[in-house]
């Protein structure tokens, strides 16, 4: 069965859908699937802050907030 | 789940060099600790102090200002207020404004609000069209810099301030290290210091940097849990400042070799050190008074009336001056 994620930008700039298959993903690597580096991003994961070496389930809303604000 | 190495409930931060995890309690203790040293170690303040915190609405300055309200309340001497320099940046600036006051309201702090406008006639978004114009080699961020720089220590002194303080963080600092590298702007380097200021010119107000040692990514973790963290708008101009492609080199270093930020700023140390012993040849000159409006300057000509003149947006009075000291 292949397991879904969806990510998002607080602000709704952009959004992912990764397929993360039956593999156990943390929250670093499914970034680093993306292209984008933990130390940018603080995660909230159903609506807790959590860390980069907490691991993703299927069905996981993950909100990303930037550390990178610019201005 | 991965669970805090101290109490075992969920961690939401885990401080990759050490490999110690906390949850949001043993995070908000862990920072304030950190924070508390970086004052003390740097002796940031004394025990009777006006603080002035400059606020860009922007996460870093709001958890800046929110901390030291809360740490104020031990010390019983301090004053602490808020300055927010509005440049005039739409679609940017109003949001940040009023998120500024909400904040400073539920703090019960003082505050006050400088515009580009108000002292220069002018706001960015006005200056960055005229000289474009007028085809003048300067980026956004560089009339920006200038000017805010120059405001903030102008109406901070206005103020009563005894010192000013900025959120500058540790990504903040090491970047703008690397960015002066680059330009081989050594001076810039020795202002990088955590506490800079009075000792080269009457009118300039101490500087302070709280945050020096607190990484960008604890700083936003601490405004996400007091509830600080703004709505995401991001500056129009940010993407014009080689800084984006600088902090992406160094957060792409970080995530491969946790310490890599902590060592940038050891180096860092270490050459303001060596530098200050060379100050001669680092800074050309004693710090001046600019001949036109009496702030403190590098040069005979402070850099913001310099802009100011090369931009057309000075009063006649002024560019006669300019021009009689130029000549």
């Amino acid at each position: 069965m292949i397991e879904v994620v969806v990510i998002r930008i607080v602000d709704g700039s952009k959004e992912w859908k990764i397929s993360i298959g039956q593999e156990r993903i943390k929250v670093r690597e499914l970034l680093e699937k993306i292209g984008l580096l933990s130390n940018e991003y603080v995660v909230v994961k159903n609506g807790q802050v959590v860390s980069e070496e907490e691991i993703v389930n299927d069905d996981d809303e993950i909100v990303l907030y930037p550390v990178v604000s610019g201005g | 789940m991965v669970n805090c190495s101290l109490c075992e409930k969920p961690a939401v931060y885990i401080n990759r060099i050490s490999g110690k995890a906390y949850c949001k309690k043993h995070f908000l203790e862990y920072f304030d600790k950190k924070v508390r040293r970086t004052i003390r170690k740097y002796k940031m303040f004394g025990p009777k102090e006006h603080i002035v915190i400059a606020v860009s609405g922007g996460k870093d300055s709001l958890s800046l200002l929110h901390y030291m309200v809360k740490l104020s309340k031990r010390v019983p001497r301090w004053k602490i207020s808020a300055l927010l320099i509005d440049e005039g940046i739409k679609g940017y600036r109003e949001y940040t404004k009023e998120d500024f006051i909400r904040v400073c309201k539920e703090l019960g702090v003082e505050y006050k609000i400088a515009s580009f406008k108000e002292y220069f006639g002018y706001t960015l978004d006005e200056i960055v069209m005229v000289g474009r114009e007028k085809k003048l080699p300067y980026q956004p961020c560089s009339y920006c810099g200038v000017f805010r720089r120059y405001l903030l220590n102008k109406v901070a002194r206005e103020m009563g301030a005894t010192v000013l303080a900025t959120a500058h963080n540790l990504d903040d600092i090491v970047q703008t290290f690397m960015m002066n590298i680059i330009n081989n702007n050594w001076d810039k380097i020795i202002r990088l210091a955590p506490v800079t200021g009075p000792l080269d010119h009457p009118k300039f107000v101490k500087r302070v940097k709280p945050f020096y040692e607190i990484l960008e990514k604890e700083t936003t973790l601490y405004s996400l849990l007091n509830n600080l963290y703004p709505k995401f708008v991001e500056c129009p101009y940010a993407r014009f400042n080689i800084r984006w492609m600088i902090r992406r080199q160094i957060n792409e270093l970080e995530e491969k070799y946790p310490g890599t930020k902590y060592s940038l700023l050891r180096s860092l140390l270490r050459i303001i050190s060596i530098l200050e012993k060379h100050k001669d040849e680092v800074i050309q000159g004693e710090i001046k008074t600019c001949k036109i409006c009496g702030e403190p300057s590098a040069h005979e000509v402070c850099r913001a009336c310099l802009y100011r003149y090369e931009l057309g947006i000075m009063n006649d009075e002024d560019r006669k001056k300019i021009e009689e000291v130029m000549k």
